[in-house]
């Protein structure tokens, strides 16, 4: 759980990349960790097996100054996606203020997307959270392979719920909407504890964010 | 309205009184308080060396890895761990249900003292602690307050 300190001014929050193995949870890390102007953050942790399985986590802090009078510190980790590994999900899980799930768009991987979402659920319910008051935004990732499922069959998938929240189409090893999903849940979180968070939302459900324009396919056209 | 659990600058203060003391009496380089989720609640000491909020997201992990360990010999978990190195150590114990103390330590000292001195300040940290929740310390911030630019920038 999110906690201030006065006298340091500081205000920590603990954001946890999840989902099934292979998805591209650390590659995310590691992109934001090459990224971002080195002022703003700390060394990559990365406690990874010889093969470049993540054991047992990966850990970025960063630094933001985004309220007023305040130091942010946003705390990313990720957890191990193989199914084996649930404890070590539920330990990264403790405290948790935000949830980027971590979706892979191959046809092949839908059903262990949709497990790993419901393991995400099953484990916050057993820190008493549910996963309607957490913070949390979908990346539907690997958008540049074939074999990908459409974006509405994804959201259909796993964005269904009675809230459904913001979405992303990205590619993280290239760091296509790795930031615009990072922002969107630190947005999403920090609104959480402002005063005016009990205020009704009156924007529309969010969907997937295109970064390029639709290619329509004409009928007939020559190919 | 959710509230972000608050340390005030009083909180702060007595913590540091705690910590303070006890770094003292075991002759120790630097203590940290950390929730068991890997948060840093108070640090006190020399903190140059090393980045305190690496080290408390793995020590976290660390006392919670040997969980499973401890349980395996009738335990419910370890009270306190110990990570001998060359020059520099760890000491680590639990304060309560929910808070860890790390103390790093040189060859300034013993494993003995701190462990000895750390007892009576985890029980110190604790009973502050406690204190703070029943407290009801909380803080929220005006929405007008939070950047309303990207909090992350892709350079």
């Amino acid at each position: 759980m999110s906690i201030i300190n006065y006298a340091s001014r500081e205000i920590q929050f603990k954001i946890v990349y999840y989902g099934p193995a292979l998805c591209g949870k650390t590659t995310n890390l590691g992109y934001i960790h090459k990224r971002i102007n080195p002022e703003n953050r700390g060394d990559l942790v990365s406690l990874a097996t010889a093969a470049d399985r993540t054991l047992f986590f990966d850990f970025l802090p960063l630094n933001a100054v985004v309220i007023k009078g305040f130091v942010t510190k946003f705390q990313l980790y990720t957890v191990p996606g193989q199914v084996i590994y649930n404890a070590t999900r539920q330990l990264v899980l403790r405290s948790v203020d935000g949830v980027i799930f971590v979706a892979d768009s191959q046809w092949e991987k839908m059903e262990e997307n949709v497990e790993s979402f419901k393991n995400l659920e099953d484990n916050l319910a057993k820190q008493n959270i549910s996963i309607d008051e957490i913070p949390y935004v979908l990346q539907y990732n690997k958008r540049d392979l074939e074999n990908v499922a459409p974006v509405n069959y994804l959201e259909y998938v796993l964005n269904n719920r009675k809230k459904r929240v913001q979405s992303f189409e990205v590619v993280s090893s290239t760091g296509q909407n790795v930031f615009a999903s990072l922002n969107a849940v630190s947005q999403i979180l920090l609104h959480k504890f402002s005063k005016q968070s009990d205020a009704p939302k009156t924007a529309a459900a969010p969907v997937a964010i295109p970064v390029e324009p639709p290619v329509v396919k004409k009928e007939g056209a020559a190919v | 309205m959710n509230a972000i659990p608050c340390l005030t600058i009083e909180d702060v203060a007595n913590l540091d009184g705690v910590l303070g003391e006890f770094l003292k009496k075991a002759e120790a380089e630097l203590t940290v308080v950390i929730d068991r989720g890997g948060n840093v609640i108070s640090q006190f000491g020399d903190m140059t060396v090393m980045d305190v909020t690496i080290i408390a997201a793995l020590a976290a992990g660390s006392f919670a890895a040997t969980k499973e360990l401890a349980r395996r010999i009738g335990e419910i978990e370890f009270n306190a761990l110990y990570h001998q190195g060359n020059g520099n150590h760890i000491f680590m114990n639990s304060v309560d249900d929910d808070t860890i103390m790390i103390t790093v330590f040189g060859r300034r000292t013993t494993v003995g003292l701190v462990r000895f001195y750390s007892a009576s300040a985890a029980q110190n940290v604790s009973a502050l602690l406690k204190a703070l929740s029943s407290g009801g310390h909380g803080f929220s911030f005006d929405a007008s307050d939070i950047t309303a630019a990207p909090v992350f920038a892709d350079s």
